[in-house]
């Protein structure tokens, strides 16, 4: 843990030191920030979610089943989930800057080769391997340790931006690609997406991002040092939790990782489950695709929505009451799939699931940040999104193999809408005003400042 | 028939192709315009957001100056 005596005084206590005053400049630069991550997350996951457009095309090119295409897929799903802890671990160690920028530059080049390939075994490297594994650098395991970086007291509302830009990504990009496709061909499409990424995304991750405020001599939450009598600013203090640590390692053994983590994983199965199965569960109620494809737009703008609204609320409020009812109202989304006759189904879903879909994303990451700091927050998120993935996996397996045998999903609905009860039962059961820096605040011992768990850095 | 990995999940898997299928033939129904005017469309979208940033940055960083 981080040596640290319980504070006596107020937050944001104050010590005098000498330190250059900057410049108002209007508009915190952490929101460009935000705004950078945001379209490198909608260019990186946006383009991935495009493979899925190509997949009818390869088969007649390449005369391949879509077994053999779906190989690449399911490697690409493992190995973006596993590269998460390591790049998590290269952005606590080195800043979340360089990470971005070689992600995205192995992820463009891989991209553009492969409009090069002709055969499956080409996607099998390049997109299953290669460029999977180089978009977990564009991950929340990285971006939204920059995020948390840079934000403190708005940390929910900023991540819940950068997740609408993955959504974005996926509502703009696919189609853009889809269009490309059948305008100029596939091999065209993956050349202009690299190119995007290589023309656009790499120098506006070069010009705005920083790894943390102090790299340009500003303070988290553009807070300003008051200048006093003597002309001396006053640097503060930022306090740090109680549970803040050192090496990633000291959180295995607290509470909160591991509630934090089971519901992340719950997260996995539930909506890798839902996003695999979606259609074959549309198909077999006799759901039409006019309906089916409605309800999805529904439930994609109500998505973005609900991401953003439960980001600035969570700023507000006890976060982990809102990751419990997240869950719980996802729970009963899955209870809607059973219970809920035909057409009508679907539409409860996308209504009830949409406003939690992605709204686990900023409340995991930030509750992860408040309560151990952000000095290996990159390493811990990590390894609860690869928790989240082998959920997912492991999810999609089990529904397959339910509905095939049983011939309907309610089986596996009630299981995905069970472990949701757990997950919100455990989340709530989270202590936040124990364990949050938000609610316990220490004193980093002697004084100085922890640059990592920290806010407000000295620049001079 | 392998499915794969859709939209609906946060780790940017690939859409289903039967999926977006469904969503294309929407889109077109709706929209009604030709594939190229879309890619041009979208296109600039994509393009101008990042411009504008870089745009908004430089000024800031100029004015500091």
């Amino acid at each position: 843990m981080c040596c640290a005596t319980k504070c006596e005084c107020t937050p944001g206590a104050k010590r005098v030191t000498t330190v250059p005053n900057p410049k108002k400049q209007g508009v915190y630069y952490g929101w460009y920030v935000v705004a950078a991550l945001f379209f490198a997350s909608f260019l990186a996951i946006g383009s991935r979610q495009g493979f899925g457009v190509f997949v009818k095309t390869w088969e007649e090119d390449w005369g391949v089943s879509t077994a053999a295409i779906s190989v690449a897929a399911a490697i690409g799903w493992l190995m973006n989930g596993f590269s998460q802890p390591l790049v998590g671990f290269l952005t606590d160690k080195y800043g979340g800057r360089p990470v971005l920028v070689i992600s995205l530059a192995v992820m463009a080049v891989a991209t553009i080769a492969v409009a090069l390939i002709s055969n499956v075994f080409g996607l099998i490297v390049l997109y299953g391997f290669v460029i999977s594994f180089a978009s977990g650098g564009i991950s929340p395991a990285t971006t939204g340790v920059v995020i948390a970086q840079w934000f403190d007291r708005r940390r929910g509302t900023a991540m819940s931006i950068l997740i609408a830009g993955g959504s974005a990504g996926g509502l703009i990009v696919v189609p853009f690609l889809s269009y490309v496709l059948i305008e100029y061909g596939w091999r065209v499409a993956w050349i202009i997406t690299g190119s995007l990424a290589l023309g656009l995304g790499i120098p506006l991750l070069l010009l705005v991002v920083r790894s943390r405020p102090s790299d340009m001599g500003l303070f988290v939450d553009g807070e300003e040092p008051s200048i006093n009598e003597a002309g001396e600013a006053e640097v503060i203090v930022r306090p740090v939790g109680p549970d803040f640590v050192d090496k990633w390692k000291e959180a295995l053994g607290t509470k909160p990782l591991w509630q934090l983590s089971f519901g992340y994983f719950v997260c996995g199965i539930t909506t890798a489950s839902i996003s695999v199965h979606f259609v074959r569960w549309a198909i077999s109620e006799d759901i039409t695709t006019g309906t089916a494809a409605l309800a999805f737009g529904l439930l994609s703008g109500i998505n973005a929505a609900g991401v953003l609204v439960v980001g600035m609320l969570s700023d507000r409020l006890q976060r982990k009451n809102l990751l419990g009812a997240v869950y719980l109202v996802r729970a009963l989304a899955f209870v809607s799939l059973i219970v809920v006759p035909g057409d009508k189904a679907i539409w409860a879903f996308a209504v009830i699931g949409g406003m939690s879909w992605l709204a686990t994303v900023p409340l995991t990451a930030s509750l992860t940040a408040d309560v151990y700091g952000v000095r290996n927050l990159g390493t811990l998120f990590g390894f609860a999104n690869m928790a989240h993935q082998i959920g997912g996996a492991g999810a999609v397996l089990l529904f397959g193999w339910a509905f095939t045998r049983l011939g309907s999903y309610d089986i596996a609905f009630a299981i995905g809408a069970a472990t949701l009860l757990a997950a919100g039962i455990v989340s709530l059961s989270i202590r936040e005003k124990k364990h949050s820096v938000r609610y316990v605040q220490l004193a980093p011992e002697g004084g100085a400042v922890d640059d990592a768990s920290s806010s407000a850095k000295s620049s001079g | 028939m392998p499915r794969f990995p859709g939209i609906l999940a946060h780790h940017s898997e690939p859409i289903d192709p039967t999926l977006w299928e469904w969503l294309s033939v929407k889109i077109d129904h709706v929209l009604g315009l030709s594939p190229g005017v879309l890619v041009l469309l979208l296109g600039a979208v994509i393009v101008s957001f990042p411009v504008v940033v870089m745009v908004l940055v430089w000024r800031r960083r100029g004015g500091a100056n």
